[in-house]
């Protein structure tokens, strides 16, 4: 994988930008100098670089293949495995059981490739009875899980790792800085120089045109399926899976962009309404966040 | 489910949050949807001392953003002139009287007044619109196009401007063009140069509609040279070719010794000019240089902007303008920006106060004043702040004071005794709202 660190002038900012967790990752900083952006830029890729290393389902040898591939023998995790293996305890009740980090291995029957090869019930029924977090002893700091069972945190390794770098930033003291994974991303504070970051929310379809939210201080975070699903006989399947059933969320928006103080909060709140299928606005009226919905 | 469960789970997730994050309460969010359009709308006032011209103009300019810099400019401005301007006759110790542009009615001017044309008022529209999007990484282009119409006067235009960064964007060339093309339909018709001022009725030296077409190019460079300093240069040219002549200004053709203007013998029964005025003539073509540089200089919150111009055209009109302007912050949200300019130019060759009839007939000529040797300076102080919504709100007030001279040369016998190139002095008040 390229691991490479790219700093360019923008117009009134220094923007460092870098590859991870699939993502593109920016740092766009209001450094004076260029030492100083390449300083902050290169400390963010540094820690996004080794939570993509350390969760990673991708990679051998990391804390989450050694559980994944323990088939059955208990796991003894570090402090911060054990954190955000809590905290998706938290998100497994609070979403009625369809926020499950077991429910990776959906993605064995499920391809969204924009195509219409949607599985039958049957693949589904059976790869079932390797999802859903009841079936795993957790005992901090122990993890064991059925042979076959896997786990996954992409979602809420990116927002973590936008939250942690931001963090890190606000520890240097350093200049007003905006931190963007792949469209997650927290500003550490209001812009010297202007009066908010803008970003900008791409629109899909003319009906849906873009948005550019003005923010000064605190977190964006989108999650929908603009571009992941599978369309047959008209009924477009959204990439987002309802792991109770195995089947995706049905009618669900396209897209849910909440502003939060951390980036966490912002993309599971975003996570979560998105579970909530038809309801999700409803969902999110009676949580007190901003946000922005697309259908 | 209910509201209040619904509460305790973003309640909850906050708390979850804090303990994965290991951190204090982070500061609160501040973040809302910026709106896609802005307007920029002014109400702006300018007026010249006694009966001269007066403008109220009311312009408004919606901007729409895309993602990705781009955005569409859409322009409107409504201008409502009133009041009287010079018509390039000289005054006389008698009554004086003209006929209208309309050639319709006749009007006279007292002993010793300068003359002036009062049939000035028209209503102007003007509609603006505009495309600017990056190209690139370093590059961006801007498209427009523009029309104006009002009584006697149409215009159409095009433009396109591309610009580039280097260096790390702090250098930045940039070129442009636009094409005008103008239509002229005169009250009563564009009378035929050099021909003299006709009774009410006669419109036998009215020609049709003219025209004109200006093309303008520009190049530029802009340059950050600090973090404070930014400079910028251009240069610009500017071709105007077809009628360039004000349909409304006439000459005073006067006695070659005493200098007075010379009478006319009138028709009986019918109205018509007490005196001899010829219609004036300029070239069919006009060509402009400039250089212009301009230094913009941060200190602290602080911003002096300083440029210079030099203008040279082919008509010899060389020109020199300097502005400065230096905004100073009050408080968190307002600022001062005091205002300075000085211009001063040169008189265009065929520029004469009169026509003496001891000399033949020039090939062009003007007696108006904007084309003769004068220097203006404008002196003004502008507030703005931000409202309490979050907009912008200035205003602006100026003083401009014009005064010339017509060169010694061109003064004969009783004119050295008169004011011939009167002072003007005018105010500008501008109110600005952008929302």
């Amino acid at each position: 994988m390229q691991r490479d660190i790219r700093l360019d002038l923008a117009v009134d900012a220094w923007q460092g930008r870098f590859q991870a967790m699939g993502s593109p990752c920016e740092v766009v900083s209001e450094a004076r100098k260029r030492r100083d952006a390449l300083e902050v830029t290169s400390l963010v890729a540094a820690e996004a670089w080794r939570i993509e290393d350390k969760f990673s389902r991708y990679l051998d040898g990391n804390i989450v293949d050694r559980i994944n591939s323990a088939a059955g023998r208990p796991v003894e995790v570090d402090n911060e495995t054990a954190d955000l293996l809590d905290f998706a305890v938290t998100l497994y009740r609070l979403s009625e059981h369809r926020f499950d980090i077991t429910s990776g291995v959906l993605r064995r029957v499920w391809r969204f490739d924009g195509s219409d090869k949607v599985p039958g019930s049957e693949s589904v029924g059976e790869v079932l009875q390797w999802v859903g977090w009841h079936r795993v002893d957790w005992r901090r700091p122990v993890l064991a899980m059925p042979h076959g069972m896997e786990i996954d945190f992409g979602g809420i390794g990116k927002e973590y790792a936008v939250d942690r770098c931001a963090g890190l930033i606000k520890e240097l003291d350093g200049d007003p800085c905006l931190v963007n994974f792949g469209g997650d991303l927290v500003a550490t504070q209001a812009p010297g120089r202007r009066r908010s970051w803008k970003v900008a929310i791409e629109g899909d379809t003319a009906a849906a045109p873009d948005r550019i939210i003005d923010l000064k201080q605190g977190a964006l975070a989108t999650s929908g399926d603009a571009r992941r699903f599978l369309l047959r006989d008209g009924i477009r399947y959204s990439h987002i899976l309802d792991p109770t059933t195995g089947w995706p969320i049905r009618d669900a928006p396209r897209s849910i962009t909440i502003a939060a103080d951390s980036c966490v909060e912002a993309g599971m709140i975003s996570t979560l309404a998105i579970l909530k299928g038809a309801a999700a606005e409803h969902f999110l009226e009676a949580q007190d966040v901003a946000y922005w919905c697309r259908r | 489910m209910s509201r209040k469960e619904n509460c305790s789970i973003s309640a909850a997730l906050a708390a979850a949050t804090c303990t994965l994050l290991g951190s204090g309460v982070p500061a609160p969010v501040d973040a809302q949807e910026e709106p896609l359009w802005d307007f920029n709308t002014s109400l702006l006032y300018y007026g010249e001392d006694g009966d001269r011209v007066k403008d109220f103009s009311v312009s408004a300019i919606a901007r729409r953003m895309f993602v990705d810099d781009r955005f569409l400019t859409l322009s409107l401005t409504v201008d409502g002139l009133t009041g009287a301007t010079p018509s390039g006759a000289i005054r006389q110790d008698v009554p004086q009287t003209f006929t209208r542009p309309s050639g319709n009615a006749a009007y006279t001017v007292p002993p010793e007044v300068l003359p002036l044309d009062d049939t000035f008022k028209d209503t102007r529209v003007a509609l603006g619109a505009g495309w600017q999007q990056p190209v690139g990484e370093t590059s961006l282009i801007n498209v427009g196009a523009s029309a104006s119409r009002e009584y006697d006067y149409t215009h159409v235009g095009v433009n396109a401007k591309m610009a580039r960064d280097f260096n790390q964007r702090n250098t930045t060339l940039s070129a442009g063009f636009a094409y005008s093309f103008d239509s002229l339909d005169p009250v009563g018709g564009a009378p035929t140069p050099l021909t003299p001022m006709l009774d009410v009725g006669d419109t036998s030296n009215r020609l049709g509609d003219q025209d004109k077409d200006v093309l303008d190019l520009i190049i530029g460079i802009t340059q950050v040279l600090s973090r404070n300093l930014v400079v910028q240069a251009n240069y610009s040219y500017s071709k105007s070719d077809g009628y360039l002549t004000d349909p409304y200004k006439v000459l005073s053709l006067v006695d070659g010794t005493t200098g007075d203007t010379l009478l006319r013998t009138l028709t009986p029964g019918v109205a018509g000019p007490s005196h001899q005025f010829l219609f004036e003539n300029r070239p069919g073509e006009r060509t402009k240089h400039s250089i212009y540089g301009q230094v913009k200089y941060y200190m602290n919150g602080k911003v002096l902007d300083a440029s210079y111009r030099y203008m040279t055209d082919d008509w010899d009109i060389d020109s020199h303008t300097v502005d400065l302007r230096y905004r100073i912050p009050f408080g968190a949200d307002s600022y001062f920006e005091p205002h300075l300019r000085f211009y001063t130019q040169s008189e265009a060759e065929f520029y004469q106060l009169s026509i003496p009839d001891s000399q033949p007939l020039p090939g062009f000529a003007s007696a108006d004043y904007r084309l003769g040797n004068f220097d203006a300076i404008t002196a003004g102080l502008k507030y703005g702040w931000r409202t309490r919504n979050d907009n912008e709100m200035s205003v602006r007030v100026e003083a401009y004071r014009q005064s010339g001279t017509v060169p010694s040369s061109q003064i004969i016998g009783n004119q050295a005794a008169r004011d011939n190139y009167p002072d003007l002095n005018a105010v500008i008040v501008q109110v600005g709202y952008r929302f």
